[in-house]
This record gives C-alpha cells, sequence and structure tokens, in this order.
C-alpha cells in the first residue's frame, strides 16, 4: 500500500501497453501514430489478452514464474508480433501527425469519464480484501505462484476452486513481482487499469464509426451501474472475464460486417484469454461464436471456414489447462447434475430463467443497460441492418440462457440473486459489458439506416 | 446554419426516434446517478483511508480472528519456511460467528508463504485444548482469548 507499489504497477502496466502494441502491428498494423493512439486502449487489453494466456500455458508446462519469465514472455511475443507483422506488410508509419477532432460531446463524456477513473481509482487504492472468494482462493493462488514459482500442488489442489483456470492468479502474482511485495491492498488497482483499459479499447474501436452522442453514454452508463461502482475493483476474475468477452463480442460484430481478419484474430485472443480467466468463458465464447454462424448463414462458404478456425484456435489455447487437470486428476468442473440430470431437475428450468433474466435486467444491479441493448437492436432492425441486430439479438438470447443453464445445472444453488448463494449476478456482468460494446454501433446502424452499410 | 443542424438531427422514422428516446433515456439517466456514483466512490475511499493499517491489511479477517495480534504473532514467530497446522477448539473466550468455520482457511491465505501441514511443529491454537497437542507443547505466544502459538515437537 505504497507508492512504491502503484509505480510498480505503472510500470508493470506500461509494460502489458507496449507488448500489446507489438501484438497489435502484428495483426494489423496501424497507418499513423494518432491511430496508434486511439487504439492504446485496444493494444493494452490485447497485451493482457496475449501475456496472460501465454502465462497459463507456461505456468501448465512446469517453466518456473519470476519477474525475469513475465519480461522473457513479454518480450518474445512482441519480438514474434513484430516478425509477424513484417511479414505481413506492416510497416511503421512516418512523422505525420494524425489530425483528429475532438467534438464537444466527446470532449464532455471524456472529462466526466476522467473524473470518474480517478474516484475509482481513489476508492481502490486503500481497500481491504473483503470478499470471501478473494481471500479464500483468488489471491491465495496468486501468492502460491508467486512465493513458489508455479502452480504449487499443495495449493492449487487444496484451495477452493481448483478447475478454476490460472490466468487471474497469474497477473495478481506478476502485479506482486512488479510491485516487490504481495501486496494485496494495493493489488486492487490492476483490476482499475483493466477495467479502464477496456473503456479505452471500446472507445478506440468505434470512435471513429460511431458519433460521441451515441458511444459515451451507453459507456458512462456501465460506468456508473451499482455493480461496476461496488465490485469492478475485486481481486477476482469476474470483471476481467466481462472485459475479454465484451471485447471479444466487439470484434465479431465488426468482423461480421467489415470482414478484416485481425479483428478474427483479436477475437481469437480475447476469447482464449476468457476461457483462461473462467470456465464460464467457455459458454461464453459459444454464445458468441453460435450467434456469429447463425448471422452469417446466408454466407456459409465465405464466413464460416474463418469464424470456425478462429473459434477453434482459441479453444486449442486453453487445451493445455484441461490437459493438465486432467493429468492432476482434479475435477474438470462439469455440471453439477450431470449431463441429462437437467431432465431430473427439470422444475429449475423456469425458476433460473427467471432469476436469469430478472438479474440481467435488475435496475439495481445493471441499471437499463439491458433494455438499452434491446432497444438498439430493435432500432438497427427497423433499419435494415439485419445482421448486426440479428448477431446482437443471438447473443443476448444464447448468454440468458446459458445463465439460466447455471443455476438449472448446479442443483445446489438456491434461486436467488445473493451473490454469497449464487453466482447469477456475476455472470450476467458479462452481458452487460458486452451490450455495452453493442449498443453504440446498433443505435448508429438505426440513426443511419439501411445505406449505411449495417453496423457502421 | 441552424437550418443546416436542424436538417442533420431531424428525426426520420421510427428507427431514429427509437435512437432518440434511447440516448436521452440514458444521459438522463447518467445525469442522476452519476453524481451519485461520484458519491459512493469519494465514501469508500474516506472509509479505506481512515482505517488503521492492521484493519485494512486483515479486512475480511477481522470477522474471524477476533485478535488482530494473533495473525501477526504468527507470522512474526513462524519462518515463512515452516509448515504450521491450525486447531480449533470451542473454548475461546470470545469469537464470532465465522471464527471456527473459517478461521484455517483465512490463515492459509494470510500466512503464505508458510504452508498448513497436518503434522507441522508450529501449532496455532484457536480456542483449543491445549493438552490434546501434548506434553510439549511450548505456547511462544498467547493471549487472553484463548489463542496460542506455539510448538509441539
Amino acid at each position: 500500500m505504497t507508492a512504491h507499489s502503484i509505480a510498480g504497477l505503472i510500470a508493470l502496466n506500461l509494460f502489458l501497453l507496449v507488448v500489446g502494441a507489438a501484438v497489435l502491428f502484428g495483426l494489423r498494423g496501424w497507418e499513423s501514430w494518432g491511430e496508434l493512439i486511439r487504439l492504446s486502449g485496444l493494444a493494452y487489453m490485447l497485451g493482457v489478452a496475449a501475456t496472460g494466456v501465454t502465462l497459463v500455458i507456461e505456468l501448465v508446462a512446469g517453466l518456473d514464474f519470476s519477474l525475469l519469465s513475465v519480461l522473457a514472455t513479454g518480450l518474445a511475443l512482441a519480438v514474434v508480433s513484430a516478425l509477424a507483422g513484417h511479414a505481413l506488410g506492416h510497416s511503421l508509419p512516418g512523422r505525420r501527425s494524425a489530425r483528429g477532432r475532438l467534438s464537444l460531446t466527446a470532449a464532455l463524456f471524456g472529462a466526466l469519464m476522467i473524473v470518474y477513473s480517478e474516484a475509482l481509482f481513489r476508492s481502490g487504492r486503500l481497500a481491504g480484501l473483503y470478499e470471501f472468494d478473494g481471500w479464500a482462493f483468488w489471491v491465495p493462488k496468486g501468492k502460491a505462484i508467486y512465493f513458489f514459482g508455479g502452480l504449487d500442488r499443495q495449493f492449487f489442489e487444496q484451495l477452493p476452486g481448483p478447475s478454476y483456470p490460472p490466468l487471474v492468479p497469474a497477473f495478481e502474482a506478476t502485479a506482486f513481482s512488479f510491485m516487490g511485495s504481495a501486496d494485496v491492498v494495493t493489488l486492487h488497482l490492476q483490476f482499475w487499469f483493466f477495467f479502464i483499459g477496456f473503456v479505452a479499447a471500446v472507445i478506440g474501436l468505434l470512435s471513429q464509426r460511431v458519433p460521441p452522442i451515441l458511444l459515451w453514454p451507453p459507456i458512462l452508463l456501465l460506468a456508473v451501474a451499482p455493480q461496476v461502482v461496488g465490485h469492478a475493483l475485486l481481486e477476482e476474475g469476474d470483471f476481467i472475464l466481462d472485459e475479454f468477452f465484451a471485447l471479444a463480442a466487439l470484434l465479431v460484430g465488426l468482423w461480421l460486417v467489415d470482414h478484416r481478419p485481425w479483428q478474427l484474430a483479436g477475437m481469437v485472443l480475447f476469447s482464449a484469454a476468457a476461457m483462461s480467466s473462467k470456465r464460464e468463458g467457455y459458454l461464453l465464447v459459444a454464445c458468441i461464436g453460435v450467434a456469429a454462424l447463425v448471422a452469417s448463414s446466408r454466407q456459409v462458404r465465405l464466413m464460416w471456414p474463418p469464424l470456425l478456425l478462429a473459434i477453434t484456435t482459441a479453444v486449442a489455447l486453453t487445451l493445455p489447462w484441461r490437459v493438465f487437470l486432467h493429468v492432476r486428476h482434479l475435477s474438470s468442473g462439469g455440471a453439477e447434475a450431470g449431463g441429462l440430470g437437467l431432465f431430473m431437475h427439470a422444475d429449475r428450468a423456469w425458476p433460473s430463467l427467471r432469476l436469469a433474466t430478472s438479474a440481467t435486467f435488475d435496475y439495481d444491479i445493471w441499471l437499463i443497460v439491458a433494455p438499452l441493448m434491446l432497444l438498439a437492436i430493435l432500432g438497427a432492425a427497423m433499419a435494415g441492418a439485419t445482421r448486426p441486430a440479428a448477431y446482437a439479438s443471438l447473443v443476448f438470447a444464447l448468454a440468458i440462457s446459458a445463465f439460466t443453464w447455471v443455476t438449472w445445472a448446479f442443483p445446489s444453488l438456491p434461486i436467488t440473486k445473493e451473490a454469497a448463494l449464487n453466482p447469477i449476478v456475476r455472470l450476467t456482468g458479462s452481458l452487460a459489458f458486452a451490450s455495452t460494446a453493442l449498443i453504440p454501433p446498433l443505435l448508429t446502424s438505426a440513426w443511419r439506416g439501411r445505406g449505411s452499410g449495417g453496423i457502421t | 446554419m441552424i437550418a443546416a443542424a436542424r436538417e442533420r438531427f431531424r428525426v426520420r422514422g421510427p428507427s431514429q426516434a427509437i435512437v432518440v428516446i434511447a440516448v436521452l433515456a440514458t444521459c438522463v439517466l447518467v445525469g442522476v446517478r452519476y453524481v451519485k456514483a461520484l458519491s459512493q466512490l469519494n465514501d469508500t475511499a474516506s472509509r479505506n483511508s481512515a482505517l488503521s493499517f492492521e484493519d485494512r491489511e486483515i479486512a475480511g479477517g477481522n470477522s474471524i480472528v477476533v485478535d488482530q495480534r494473533a495473525p501477526y504473532e504468527a507470522r512474526a514467530l513462524i519462518p515463512p519456511d515452516s509448515p504450521y497446522r491450525v486447531v480449533v477448539g470451542s473454548r475461546l473466550l470470545d469469537r464470532t460467528q465465522l471464527t471456527e468455520e473459517f478461521v484455517t482457511t483465512w490463515l492459509t491465505y494470510f500466512l503464505m508463504p508458510r504452508r498448513p501441514e497436518p503434522d507441522a511443529d508450529w501449532v496455532i491454537c484457536y480456542g483449543c485444548d491445549s493438552s490434546t497437542l501434548g506434553d510439549h507443547y511450548e505456547p511462544v505466544w498467547q493471549d487472553r482469548e484463548g489463542i496460542s502459538i506455539g510448538r509441539s515437537p
């Protein structure tokens, strides 16, 4: 809880930004330095995703974890990405300056966001670790990696949630290494960086294609939602999962219109990172995949092969962890009710659906994010942007189905929004974040109408 | 200029009406909730900064450990590379509803890198009957609540 720890975290996140910039160069390059600044949030989140997925694979492979190994990992990622970018013909732009114009709306909402970010930072700077899941297993796993240099057999088998993938503990251990101690108080700020990185990534991706008045309000709406204000900086895996999922969903939504390969490549990294953060990541990525496949079903030959390849690659990146669980004879974290158990608990289906829906639409949790998403989908559909509207509505419906399944398939979970008893509120965060990323382009389609070329 | 702006923002059709409704509703709600969110975040920051170092570091453990000195003494006495065990009993003078069930889990988190092991020499006796720890149990530290830390070789 010292300035030294904060300086360590700043160094870590600058490091992730540099790694992510190299990954961005490998994926798409940039036409001007102004464009790189605009996409710096995306670059940062790509750095987080790529580094996190690689750290998980290294831990599973038994490589010693240390500050040096993290630096070497980032350096290797940056070099490989730079070489890939060079091979793909990407080059650094000259010194010509980009002439970005900041609208009054963007300046006003941007200022509000900066003030909010400062307040969120202060709320986390001296926060204690109160949440049960945090001190019972998320942070102890991070400490175990930090102190013992890997997936210590005793702690990773005996602590609760042994099947949870270790991306978040790996980042907690990385943060401890950069801070120089297991400072669980200052660690909250690492989750501030993730949240701000997510917001910057969405703004960077959309600011050239969405008017500021349609871009900023939904983002600020999410930021001031009670669940975000109260829980965004928890030292757990839920919010980073939501952020990865939302960025993957947004990139797929953009790819359905633009067909740019780098968008799918980015989706691969964010999907793999989501699945490496929490088990629910698999369910959520399946929602994106199915929604995209159905939304592009009129162009099966053109769209499905790259989409299926992307999803397969993302899943493949998480296979080492699944193999690790199998080799160590640890629970894979499957449904409590088993394969056919759902039918034995059919009486839970309707209450589970009602719970999932009411948590998603609960004003005291997510304000009006979900109704706004439905309104945006309706507007886009009426304006003729059928593919984006179909994709977004399928993501929404499938995510609700997935949340329903979780309560239904785990009969020990009571039907309640009480966070200590049922994870439904935390689960719905993924849809709230994804909705926030998808609402601005949908509203833009609704405003510009059929001639706008869909989501743009 | 006014005419151009009016033309630009003129609502044409139901889809644009939906956009206007959505944006207006969102802006109004953001306006209302923004102030409340800032106030809540400021309150949280103030509450956090008013805490003592111990309250902040122990945090969730405050509803479990009964005596803040016990975990700090355990950290000071038990070497980082020595295992320990926690023996919980019913002889605590004071306790919370969570103490008996969660003190072992919380100490696992707090005392890392020390490892909990069933046969460790170092013992953290949380209201336990020390006679069950053997004749050689020597408390190095104890408080009036019924917590002691010692070795039972």
